[in-house]
Formats: structure tokens, sequence, C-alpha cells
């Protein structure tokens, strides 16, 4: 109970200072549609076929979360480090691990949030919106929690240990991105799979992405006692 | 016994900071620890603080191995070092009443109140930390140190940055937790106002921790010439 009540307050404390940092929220949401409106009109604006606007949207999705999903992981680190608040939460006794699973489920909000904005906006954009069934697009949400889950778990962990070197802000795309590849390639063969033909018709891909999701979350929740008293 | 540290190390690399410390705080005891910048006395705060781990040595803290056992320990201690350890962005009511949930402190809102008064903070306790002084800031730290009731305080150099009516302040306060039977271990260069709060005292020269005397057995004159002798050495 006591660990419970812990993580709710790490989770409100965090989604507190992320939704109070105006700059922050406005840079990521600019900073996605940006990445929506360069493909949409590099490839656009008239796309023929489904097949090509699916692949397309897969493509301009997974990019602009990848992305978007590394500032918000900095952004949430950078807070606790700047005035050693991170030392603040430890000196209460909190486990590592609580505060592990209180980083890594107030990231997947923000950017599971940021995800139900932007999909239908990427979608529009695309011409896909009108074509698309609400259940279909439903499904493609979850795929993208799935992807978002996996994507934090490592991520919490990595940013946790790279923000605290210097230059750890850009060190953490380089650390992270190699590592989340099989998340961002099993993400993008659902999506497309589903935004051409409106089912997974391959689990090979379902499965890596929750496999490696699922892999990837116990192995960072073993590792952040080390990461964060070390 | 409040705090036993015995032969406590602290390496960097090659480089030892910390070197063999051992002492022990009463309660009621205030341990004064003088030394000049870079002798490894924020250093020593942290290793007690928990914050990091000795490379050899002994920690205890209320009777508690505070090296395997550090999460037992943590909530018997309220630490006072440069940096903040709170949120800027947060008030400072917010941000102790996000601390004492964390705590598990019982009536909380006016265990936060209570505090902001005391420590002279109750104007400002709705506006953000980060438009505060460095005296302001202090006062915050002092009242976010005391919000769990903790036995053990361990405050790194109190006095720096502040006036002198916030010097006062610091001085009643920790006088005011040493007659409440905490034990307090604080670190300074300066001898006047180290002498004035301490009841035994320390220097750490170079990392190493040499016992001077307790306060009874010294004058601050004699304290001052000794530490101004120890450093020219």
């Amino acid at each position: 109970m006591q660990a419970l009540r812990q993580i709710g307050t790490l989770v409100r404390k965090d989604l507190e200072l992320q939704f109070r940092s105006k700059e922050t929220l406005v840079l990521i949401f600019v900073f996605s549609v940006l990445v929506v409106l360069i493909f949409a009109f590099a490839f656009g604006p008239i796309f023929p076929e489904r097949a090509e606007r699916g692949k397309l949207a897969a493509s301009v999705l997974w990019t602009a979360f990848v992305f978007a999903g590394i500032i918000i992981l900095n952004r949430s680190f950078v807070v606790e480090r700047s005035d050693s608040a991170l030392h603040g939460i430890r000196l209460t006794g909190v486990d590592a691990s609580n505060l592990y699973l209180s980083k890594v489920v107030s990231n997947v909000v923000s950017l599971f949030l940021l995800e139900i904005v932007i999909t239908p906006i990427a979608l529009q954009f695309l011409d896909l919106l009108n074509v698309v069934p609400v259940g279909v697009l439903l499904k493609l949400l979850g795929v993208l929690s799935i992807g978002t889950l996996g994507f934090c778990a490592v991520g919490v962990l990595l940013a946790g240990m790279s923000t605290s070197t210097s230059g750890g802000e850009s060190l953490l795309s380089v650390v992270l991105l190699p590592v989340v590849v099989p998340i961002i390639i099993g993400g993008a063969k659902c999506t497309v799979s589903l935004l051409v033909t409106g089912v997974v018709d391959n689990w090979f891909w379902l499965n890596l992405l929750i496999g490696c999701s699922l892999v990837f979350f116990a192995s960072a929740y073993l590792l952040a006692g080390v990461v964060i008293e070390e | 016994m409040r705090l036993r540290a015995s032969h406590l190390t602290k390496e960097f690399g090659h480089r030892a900071i910390v070197k063999d410390a051992t002492f022990s705080v009463h309660p009621g005891e205030v341990v004064t620890i003088f030394g000049p910048n870079g002798a490894g006395k924020t250093t020593l705060i942290k290793i007690l603080a928990t914050l990091l781990k000795p490379t050899s040595g002994g920690l205890e803290i209320e009777g508690t191995d505070a090296i395997s056992d550090f999460l037992d320990v943590r909530s018997a201690l309220g630490v006072v070092i440069h940096e903040m350890l709170a949120y800027p962005a947060f008030t400072p009511y917010e941000n102790l009443k996000f601390f004492g949930q964390m705590y598990g402190v019982k009536q909380l809102e006016d265990r936060a109140t209570t505090l902001l008064a005391e420590v002279g903070l109750q104007r400002f306790a709705h506006e953000p930390l980060h438009i505060f002084s460095r005296g302001m800031t202090q006062r915050f730290m002092i009242a976010r140190a005391l919000l769990h009731h903790p036995s053990v305080l361990l405050f790194d150099e109190p006095f720096s940055g502040l006036d002198a009516s916030a010097k006062q302040f610091v001085l009643r306060r920790v006088a005011g937790e040493q007659q409440n039977g905490k034990g307090i271990v604080i670190t300074t260069h300066n001898t006047e106002l180290g002498y004035l709060i301490g009841t035994r005292f320390f220097f750490m020269i170079d990392g190493k921790l040499e016992e001077v005397a307790q306060k009874d057995e010294i004058t601050a004159e004699t304290l001052l010439l000794m530490y101004e002798a120890r450093l020219a050495l």
C-alpha cells in the first residue's frame, strides 16, 4: 500500500511538472506536427494508393513519436537533476524500483496523450482519417500504447543514466535508438498492416513488439536500483 | 547514539577525498567540522546522508547499518546541502506537501503551514521557489529538512551566502533542534559561527578528520588560532 501511495504521489508530481512547463508542451507538439507536415509535403500532397498512404503514415507516426519521446524522457530527468530533486526523493526512503515505475507510468501517459492528439492529425494530412474505421483506429492506439510502454521502459533507464553525464541530453538518442530498434520495427510493421488491411496480418511483428516491450520492461525494472543508487 | 562513522574512506579514481573518518554523534550534540574549500566536507556529508557510498568503512544511524540498509535509515535524516533537493517550479508549500506525502507525514497541511511560518516564509508560501533569494532558499531547505521530524540533521555550509539575520535564524533553529535531542553535524569554514553553534569540534584538512575539543575545553579565540595554525601547516 505504501509503495502504491508513493508511486501515485510521484506520478502526480511528474505530470504536474510536465503540464506546468508550457514551453516543453509547445515544443513537443510543434515538433510532432512539423514531422507530419514535412513527410506529408515531401511525399504528397496527392497519394493515389491506400497502401502507399498506409506505409507513409506508419513512418510519419513512429518517427514523430520516437523523437518526441526522447524529448519527453530527457525533460523528465532534467527537472530531477537540475536542483538535485532526485536526491531529495531518494532521501525519503523510496525504493528505486518504485521510483522507476513512477517514471515509466508518467512518461507513458505523456507520450500516449501526444499520440492520441497527433495520430488523427497525421491521418488527416495523409487522407486516411476518413477511410480508417474507428475500430482500426482503436487497434492502432493499442499498438502504439504497447510500443510506448517498451520505448519508455528502456528509455527511462537510459535517460536516468545519460542525464547524469555531461552532454547527456544528446547522448540519450545515441544510446536509446539502437536499443529500441526491434520495438520501432515491430510497431511500424503492425501500423502499416492495420492502416492498409485493417488487421494485423502477420503476428510475428506483433509478437516481436509485445515480447520486446515486456523483456525491456522486466530487465529495466531489475536494473533500476543499480542505476538510481549508484 | 544517533550516528557512528567508523573509518569512512571515499576515493574517486586513485584520489582519496575522505580518509579514514571516525566519529560519533550523541543525542543533543552538535558536531561542527571546520575545513577549507576542497577538504572533503561535502563528500563526507553526502556519505553520512547515504547519497554516496563510501569506498570503505562503516556507518550506523540510530543503530542501523546505513551502508547495507540505507533505505531504512533515510527517513531519520534531515539534510541541507548546497543543492536545493526540491523542485524550483513548485512553491515551498507544494514542495513540502509532495515530500511530506512521500515521507508519510501525518497532518501534513498543518505541518507544512507551521514550518513555513517558523522559517519566516509564510508570505511566500505560494510563490515558486525559482524566484527565491539564496537566504530564502536556505530557509526553505531547513523547513524541508525538518518536515518529517528526523533525529539526525546534516547541514553542509549552512551559513554560506546568508545575511546577518538569516545566519541568526540558522543559529536559533539549530539550538532549538539540539534541545529536542537531535544529533546534528554541521560543516563550515566560519570558525566564529561554527563555535557558537557547536558542542564538539573537528578539523577536516585534505580529507583527514581530526577531533579538536569539546566546547567547554576551548575558547573561540583558541579554536581560531588552532585552525589557522593547522591550515598553515
